[in-house]
């Protein structure tokens, strides 16, 4: 009888202590696979946020930081202004390459007027814009025209409806790539649509849309090539009062500290578990072995060497983390990519499923990491009964 | 195993029929308002009425699968649960739908949880059906 061959038809002899095994592995690896897949997952989307913004400083009026994080990573509708002047005073400072203003608005809750509620929409100027214009026109080759816009992922016009803002038809031209973040579900336009809205919604809209005169609500800048960041930064706090320049590594650093916190936690009950698992895994065998010590002395006595009473119990182990890992990563790999939007609401945390390439990559670290717990786990009890004499392992 | 399997249908058939009464948008209060006033429901109430018609022939078919060993009986319920199966996934995506929003309790939670239920119904009832197409005798 082969090794593999023993180690199936103990598996099967012994259901019990199998699916006990069975069901352990599984949990734990599935547990595991979304903890791991959930971080790396906020990790990349908050990475592409940033990214998508594209700019290396953000210019906001001091104390709306918190505001403008809000706004570009969790959608939330927000009203911040400060003078469009200071977009000037910005692009003059050495070091700035450009510097392109940019309106936060949004749309009314609840209203007859809009076909979405409380929207996050992001104006932009088209002349000086490196966020939005230059992914328009690689994507369909021209920028965006007066009522039309681009909207986030999530962003789709009902079946035989428009969408409605404040009253005006707005036509959705293109949708942006998935980021995990709130620019999912928001809609980007041109500064000339977000005046023309305001123009229509004093006559068709509940609310009007106030835009204050010659004021925008941020501006996002881009350096030239060997400027420090620092030093601009600096630069830009000292010439302009009453703003903050928020440099990219620091954007989003509460949401970060926060989120960071949060997984941590998590990971920690991860780590905990999986000692829990080795320690429950190891007991199961321990269990099982004593009672198997008759059979194990038999084999022994039949001609089995240790080396190989050892191998045939360390293999069924691997064998069950292998079946538990086989089945519970999967699963885990569906769960966590069907209640993504769940997850995102109710963890608060920005999550975008990782690639292919990265989901194989668990997967196989998953089974290998799985096959060597359980067999870690089992080597104690299994090298304990493997050196016992077949004639005392009988008498017992 | 095959007690297992038969277990696991008969869980998941519970869910099936039972989650989307909770997790459909009429259960939240939310309605559709027509031109004369007359409230209708969304299209997710819909869905979560058909998965209940799809859950009771579920709950028979892991019912049936506790009590029988017979391998021909067992391959025809396991056939049973693939097509129970594929429509339980089929009713919130394709056949009836659910609301548009992605923020709606329907699109975050009842459709994703059907898919998985559903998922998990005709995986158990695929290997059913391969254990009892390669068993030679009558299933344990």
């Amino acid at each position: 009888m082969t090794l593999t061959r023993l180690a199936l038809n103990n598996i099967s002899a012994s259901a019990f202590r199998s699916w006990v095994i069975f069901l352990c592995v599984l949990v734990v690896a599935g547990f595991s696979l979304t903890i791991t897949v959930i971080t790396r997952g906020a990790e990349s989307s908050l990475e592409l946020a940033s990214r998508r913004l594209g700019a290396d400083i953000i210019v906001v009026p001091q104390g709306t930081e918190a505001a403008m994080e809000g706004a570009l990573l969790m959608g939330l509708p927000t009203r911040i202004w400060m003078p469009r002047d200071i977009v000037t005073q910005v692009a003059a400072i050495p070091g700035v390459e450009v510097a392109s203003p940019q309106m936060y608005l949004s749309t009314l809750s609840g209203a007859s007027c809009c076909s979405v509620d409380e929207m996050f929409l992001l104006a932009y100027e088209p002349e000086t814009d490196f966020t939005i214009q230059p992914w328009l026109i690689s994507t369909i080759g021209r920028g965006l025209n007066l009522g039309e816009v681009v909207g986030g992922t999530y962003v789709f016009t009902p079946e035989g409806e428009n969408i409605f803002i404040y009253g005006y038809i707005v036509t959705l031209i293109a949708n942006l790539e998935p980021t995990g973040s709130g620019l999912d579900q928001s809609m980007f336009m041109t500064f000339d649509s977000a005046y023309d809205v305001a123009r229509i919604s004093y006559s068709r809209a509940e609310e009007p849309l106030e835009i204050p005169p010659d004021s925008v609500s941020a501006a996002m800048v881009r350096l030239s090539p060997g400027a420090d960041l620092d030093q601009v930064a600096d630069a830009i706090t000292r010439a302009v009062p009453g703003v903050t320049a928020v440099k990219s590594p620091d954007l989003f650093l509460s949401y970060r500290q926060q989120t960071g916190s949060l997984l941590r936690g998590i990971t920690l009950v991860m780590a905990l578990t999986w000692v829990m698992a080795i320690v429950a895994v190891g007991l199961v065998f321990s269990i099982a072995l004593n009672e198997r010590r008759r059979e194990i002395g038999m084999l022994r006595a039949l001609g089995a060497t240790r080396s190989f009473v050892l191998r045939s119990l360390l293999a069924e182990a691997g064998a069950l983390g292998l079946l538990g890992a086989l089945v519970g990563i999967p699963v885990a790999l569906l769960g966590t990519f069907l209640f993504r939007n769940l997850l995102m609401s109710s963890l608060e945390v920005l999550f975008l499923f990782p690639s292919v390439t990265s989901i194989l990559v668990l997967f196989i670290v998953g089974l290998v990491l799985a096959v060597a717990t359980v067999t870690l786990a089992a080597f104690i009890p299994a090298y304990r009964v493997s050196r016992l004499d077949p004639a005392t392992a009988m008498r017992d | 195993m095959r007690i297992a399997i038969a277990a696991l249908i008969v869980v998941l058939a519970i869910g099936i029929g039972v989650l989307p009464q909770f997790t459909d948008c009429q259960s939240q209060g939310r309605q559709l308002t027509l031109e004369n006033g007359r409230q209708i429901p969304m299209k997710c109430h819909w869905t979560g009425q058909a998965e209940l018609a799809l859950a009771v022939p579920l709950l028979a078919v892991g019912a049936m699968m506790t009590g029988t060993r017979r391998r021909e009986t067992n391959r025809i319920l396991a056939a049973m649960g693939v097509i129970l199966g594929v429509f339980v996934m089929l009713l919130p995506t394709s056949l009836i739908g659910v609301c548009g929003s992605a923020e709606m309790i329907c699109n975050s939670t009842m459709k994703p949880a059907l898919l998985f239920m559903g998922a998990l119904v005709i995986a158990a009832s695929l290997v059913g059906l391969v254990r009892s197409e390669r068993a030679n005798y009558d299933l344990p």
